[in-house]
């Protein structure tokens, strides 16, 4: 019962609307962050915001869809990562269900884990289509000397995507943490899980 | 405004094919190199991708596409020559660096896959307009809820953007940096993302409200006002892509 | 015969300390044009909202008493089903726009498409309500690059194309100017005249006095009077409620120019029968 309703909830048309909106922001932050040269992507807050604010189930979508667009309209290489942004808003979605938004250190340990977990699903994708790179110069430069020391591929690899994921997701989530704790409350209930007509 | 799309209007062969058929060739085309691990199956399918460009006369425009994976696929290149875990023998040296010939053949496949798969990609988005493609799939039964969302995508990203220049321009006339040291520009960013965030949110709401009333719910089967596009080549083209995902099939049942 | 009555309505959004609608109790015949006239958070686009269905299925909150449309409980109809009978145009013009349509065309087609209409019949609607409100010049223009007050038109016909049977108009002609808004005016009094009931909440008093049939005035969400605007706009309280009367009344009351009922005129043409002398 509580689930399936949960279920419904996280189809609401306000939720649903919610998406096209997500990725805008993300596009927005990669913009910004272009804009003002900073040695991020900063690419994901509107997905994350997403999860944060509508479940994990919307997050995904939104992280999904957001690389499907992206690579119809500007760099088919994004459809690749598609499974990682997934990852990513499920994975905000349930620590944030689970009471991780608590406060900013609860909130940095979702952007350690969320680090890492796209870390992990974007390392088989990276052997997979490119034989273990990122397309990261930085990144790219751990991989090749891990292989040159003799580390197993998929372990170098994971060390290339993790060096390149783990900071900017942990500055992503953060700072979409701070500009949802900054969201009035009536927005936050828009998305609200239980909440019935009560009698007058 | 401008548009959110690498569409390139003009008229080709490649344009009289409906855009499922050729939804249905990138995705054939894309695995193809993976099911069939051979580099002559790559060679092939990546030329057949690159020829379909040329009669599409979109060929020019694959190259910017390329050039955003230059850096992935010199990568490649170098770390597969020189570090690729199977290495033995010794191509050539370059500065010392030696080249072996299982990681450059290993090179030589990853660099097709990629720029097969770009190519695939690009007969249909550079012939397609994205609400097309999009609409395609709402013809063929893919919820309207998610052609919203999907076509909202195209409208918003454009919007977003003007707003942008609009902000930045505000923001630096009220004394945001966008110039400094990191802390500056990280302050910088949150001057300039909350007000966008914020209204952009509380848009949502109203939006779904208005939407809600305009039957975005309603459990009639849906109508199109437009009609759906006419594509002279639709039978043959079908039938071309079958046929090629029967060669590949048998070709993988057959090695 | 009416078609909305409302028995006691209260209503409190979910955050909210007090109450946004406080004990409403009216009826509203099918083909009347009403005015909700009130200060700013009167609870008008509240009422609206609680009219077609949004409250509660929307906002959920707290609620009590009961809303009939069309003798069904809004409260135990789905949303779905009420959006079959009642339109809503909201004051803010861009965010009435569905944002998926790349010109004004496929954005009015956008509630049919919706509901099923078939194509044929849905052409039909478009052009009827595209020359309804003069926009046929704009119909393949992208709808994000429109002007609020063409935006604002477009949103009406776009809930007019979907051809309700009560349509709710929030602050409809915020954004327009004054011959667009007569022009509007006209055209709503004329779908009234048809047997649409129009229900509007406006700041433009002039306009609600000269084309409602009856004003519903509120305050803090309780309704001070439901009457003709002649009744409404001659209160002596009016300042209380954030209202200032029209112009014809406000003259006609500084001149002592009174109907044989009591009641001051509201339109010019009264006036002047009145013994005034205004231009019209
Ligand atoms: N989404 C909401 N959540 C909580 N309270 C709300 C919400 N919307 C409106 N209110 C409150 O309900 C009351 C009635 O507001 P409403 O918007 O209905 O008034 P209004 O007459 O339309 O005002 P305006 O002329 O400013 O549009 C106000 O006290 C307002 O603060
Ligand atoms: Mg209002």
């Amino acid at each position: 019962m509580r689930h399936s309703q949960k279920w419904t909830a996280s189809l609401s048309t306000a939720a649903l609307v919610l998406i096209p909106t997500a990725i805008g922001i993300n596009y927005l932050g990669k913009l910004f962050a272009g804009l003002l040269k900073l040695p991020l992507w900063l690419d994901s807050i509107g997905t994350i915001l997403a999860s944060m604010l509508a479940g994990p189930f919307i997050g995904a979508i939104s992280g999904i869809l957001n690389n499907v667009m992206f690579g119809i309209t500007v760099d088919p290489i994004s459809f690749v990562y598609a499974i990682t942004s997934g990852v990513i808003g499920l994975v905000v979605g349930i620590m944030a269900y689970q009471g991780w938004l608590a406060n900013v250190r609860r909130a940095l340990i979702i952007g350690l884990v969320v680090g890492v977990t796209a870390a992990l699903v974007s390392t088989p994708l990276n052997i997979i289509f490119w034989g273990g790179q990122t397309g990261n110069i930085w990144g790219d430069a751990l991989f090749a000397y891990g292989l040159s020391i003799g580390l197993p591929l998929w372990f170098a690899s994971f060390l290339d995507s993790i060096i390149v994921d783990v900071p900017d997701k942990v500055a992503t989530v953060l700072i979409s943490y701070f500009i949802f704790t900054g969201l009035p409350n009536q927005l936050k209930g828009l998305y609200a899980r239980h909440n019935d007509i009560q009698e007058l | 405004m401008h548009k959110l799309s690498l569409f390139v209007d003009q008229s080709s062969l490649i344009y009289k094919i409906d855009p499922i058929s050729k939804m249905m060739y990138a995705m054939i085309a894309f695995l193809t190199p993976y099911i069939l691990p051979h580099i002559t199956a790559a060679i092939a399918i990546t030329a057949l991708s690159f020829s379909l460009l040329l009669i599409g006369r979109v060929f020019r425009h694959i190259v910017p596409i390329l050039g955003v994976s230059l850096l992935l696929i010199l990568s490649i290149v170098i770390v597969q020559g020189l570090f690729y875990p199977d290495n033995a023998t010794p191509l050539f040296q370059v500065m010392g660096l030696t080249f072996y010939q299982e990681g450059s053949e290993h090179a030589l496949l990853l660099t097709l896959r990629v720029l097969n798969m770009l190519a695939a990609c690009g007969v249909l988005i550079l012939t397609t307009p994205p609400d097309v493609i999009i609409n395609s799939l709402m013809r063929l039964g893919m919820s309207p809820r998610v052609g919203y969302v999907l076509l909202s995508v195209l409208n918003i990203i454009p919007h977003m953007r003007a707003t942008m220049a609009r902000i930045t321009e505000a923001q630096k006339a009220r004394g945001v940096e966008l110039e400094g040291n990191l802390k500056t520009r990280l302050k910088s960013f949150f001057f300039l993302m909350g007000p966008v965030i914020l209204s952009s949110l509380n848009q949502t709401r109203e939006r779904a409200l208005a939407l809600e009333l305009r039957g975005f719910n309603a459990h009639a089967p849906r109508t199109f006002a437009s009609a759906s596009g006419a594509y002279p080549l639709y039978k043959i083209s079908r039938v071309c892509v079958v046929i090629l995902l029967l060669l590949v099939v048998s070709w993988r049942l057959y090695l | 015969m009416s078609i909305i009555q409302v028995e006691n309505l209260k209503y409190q959004y979910p955050s909210a300390e007090h109450l946004a609608l406080n004990n409403l109790t009216f009826t509203i015949n099918q083909g009347e044009f009403i005015g909700i006239a009130g200060a700013n958070k009167a609870g008008k686009t509240s009422l609206c909202m609680a009219l077609c269905g949004l409250i509660p299925h929307f906002f959920k909150g707290a609620y009590g008493g009961n809303v009939l449309v069309n003798d069904k409980p809004v409260r135990d109809t789905p949303l779905n089903n009420l959006t079959d009978l009642t339109g809503l145009v909201l004051d803010h013009p861009f965010t009435q726009l569905s944002g998926a349509k790349n010109t004004v065309f496929g954005e009015i087609a956008f509630g049919l498409e919706n509901k099923g209409v078939p194509r044929k019949l849905m052409l039909e609607r478009i052009e009827e309500v595209l020359h309804l409100l003069h926009i046929s010049e704009l119909r393949n223009k992208h709808p994000f690059t429109l002007s609020g007050g063409e935006m604002q038109r477009v949103a009406i016909a776009s809930a007019l194309a979907l051809k309700p049977d009560i349509l709710l108009l929030d602050e409809p002609t915020s954004q327009l100017d004054a011959a667009r808004t007569t022009e509007v005016f006209r055209m709503l009094a004329n779908l009234a005249d048809q047997g649409t009931t129009l229900i509007i909440a406006e700041y433009n008093i002039e306009k609600m006095a000269l084309h409602c049939h009856r004003i519903l005035l509120l305050n803090t969400g309780s309704a001070i009077d439901f009457n003709t605007p002649r009744w409404v706009f001659s209160r002596p309280d009016l300042n209380e409620h954030g209202i200032v009367p029209p112009l014809i009344t406000r003259l006609a009351k500084s001149l002592h120019i009174k109907r044989d009922d009591g009641l001051y005129p509201v339109e010019t043409r009264e006036f002047n029968a009145l013994g005034g002398f205004v231009d019209a």
